[in-house]
């Protein structure tokens, strides 16, 4: 069966999986247009779990459990396209690197993290060992960084390796709980990540390695994402997109869709492609 | 298709309780909308992550979603714990196996319904066992040992027997009676 894109105005906006449909909030500023909020994609048979969006052709990318896959669909009124749909059991975090044209996701099954070009094709294993429960991942293609998180119940863990999985470092291994969520503001040099265990939302300069709490007694994050001074992330108890002012250190609002059913990864969807340059972007 | 401007142009939808639908410009299909708690799917007839069931009945008698049960055994910070239809749970945890993660794993023992418990590797020595070092009872550990050799793990001799050899087993002690203090 056929599922179907609406297609997306211009500006940005949030894009969210919830079962069966990926959803967007549009964004006047830092404001979540909620009025203006609906489906943009229906894949009713479908469990997606990992959202990315690639800013050059306004893609956006998703993991699938159902049978495990990555796809994508063009956000201005593409057809889904299954991407990579072999060799993959859980796979749920997917980050883009839309200057080298390529993508990366976590395989909690597999329990390893992989890289292909965006077509699928150059398909290659990064990590695959210390990993237990990889989930999210995120690309910073302008340094040339990976991040990811691993929720391991006995010993989480959120690492960074380059982007070629070299130079592979644990960034923060105390005081954490679940870290389901992670994002990276390019502007700021934030890495943050929100944890279901700890119920906090916490930050640091991974170069510096300071660490700064955002917000406490959060309930139970999933997926986040950064857009300027603003953090919207889901959660599982909240059935919501939260958005949270970052400096300010609070929540700002809240988008609950009347379907009332579990919310999983997040991506901005940005209206220009941020500016930056890498090595591999002449590829 | 209300713009037709025949009769019948507006179809009820047809999702359980009357809910809401859209109709794909493109291909005409059907997507239900506002699915009832737990189920999801074109028609609603699927359950959602975390829950399993035949809530539509299409392949016997109507089940509805329930919770994925696996006896405790799988993290409820993972997705896709359950298949969506037969429950058979996908991610045990602590060395449990089985459709609700109930018995513990090849080349372990213990109760495999009780966390507190946990799952033992069986580690049965390689000396006085007569079977794979992996291979013990299930609920005790028990490891099948060589004649004469005693323990969980088949590691030592009965009383009144000594020298364990690998696939032997202890010799009969063959001490004088008037000689020895026991």
């Amino acid at each position: 069966p056929r599922p179907d894109v609406d297609a997306l105005t211009p500006g940005t906006h949030l894009l969210f999986a919830q079962s069966g449909r990926i959803e967007h909030v549009p964004l006047g500023g830092y404001d979540m247009k909620k009025n203006d909020a609906k489906p943009v994609l229906h894949l009713p048979e479908k469990v997606i779990i990992g959202v990315a969006y690639d800013c050059v052709e306004k893609t956006v990318y998703w993991t699938e459990i159902t049978s495990p896959s990555i796809s994508k669909a063009n956000i201005e009124g593409g057809e889904p396209t299954s991407v990579i749909s072999s060799g993959l059991e859980s796979p749920e975090g997917i980050a883009i690197d839309h200057l080298g044209r390529t993508m990366f996701w976590t395989d909690s099954a597999k329990d390893r993290i992989e890289v292909a070009s965006l077509d699928g094709s150059n398909r290659r294993v990064l990590i695959n060992t210390d990993l237990v429960n990889p989930r999210a991942i995120i690309a910073d293609p302008s340094n040339g960084n990976l991040y990811w998180a691993d929720w391991n119940r006995k010993a989480p863990k959120i690492e960074t390796s380059y982007m070629d999985g070299s130079n592979r470092r644990v960034l923060v291994r105390d005081n954490l709980g679940l870290p389901n969520g992670l994002t990276y503001d390019p502007h700021s040099s934030q890495l943050c990540w929100a944890d279901a265990g700890t119920h906090k939302m916490e930050c640091m300069d991974p170069g510096r390695g300071s660490r700064s709490t955002v917000l406490e007694r959060i309930q139970y994050p999933f997926g986040m994402t950064a857009f300027g001074k603003n953090i919207y992330y889901t959660d599982w108890q909240r059935d919501a997109v939260i958005a949270v002012d970052r400096y300010a250190s609070r929540e700002s609002d809240e988008f609950q869709p009347q379907k009332r059913t579990r919310l999983y990864g997040i991506a901005t969807a940005y209206a220009q492609c941020p500016a930056g340059q890498n090595y591999c972007s002449g590829n | 298709n209300s713009l037709i401007g025949t009769p019948g142009d507006c179809q009820p939808c047809p999702c359980p309780g009357q809910t809401s639908c859209v109709q794909i410009a493109e291909t005409g299909q059907v997507v239900c909308t506002n699915c009832p708690a737990g189920q999801t799917g074109m028609r609603c007839q699927r359950c959602e992550d975390g829950y399993y069931g035949d809530p539509l009945g299409l392949s016997g008698a109507a089940q509805p979603c329930v919770r994925c049960n696996c006896n405790g055994n799988v993290d409820f910070n993972a997705v896709g714990i359950c298949d969506h239809v037969t429950g058979r749970c996908l991610k045990c945890l602590g060395h449990t196996e089985g459709d609700h993660c109930e018995r513990c794993q090849q080349g372990f023992y213990g109760n495999a319904l009780d966390q507190t418990v946990g799952q033992k590797s069986c580690s049965c020595s390689s000396a006085g066992t007569s079977g794979h070092v992996n291979e013990c009872h299930p609920q005790t550990g028990n490891c099948h040992c060589l004649s004469h050799v005693t323990g969980r793990d088949c590691s030592y001799c009965e009383v009144g027997f000594f020298n364990l050899q690998p696939g032997i087993g202890c010799e009969i002690c063959k001490c004088n009676p008037i000689g020895s203090s026991s």
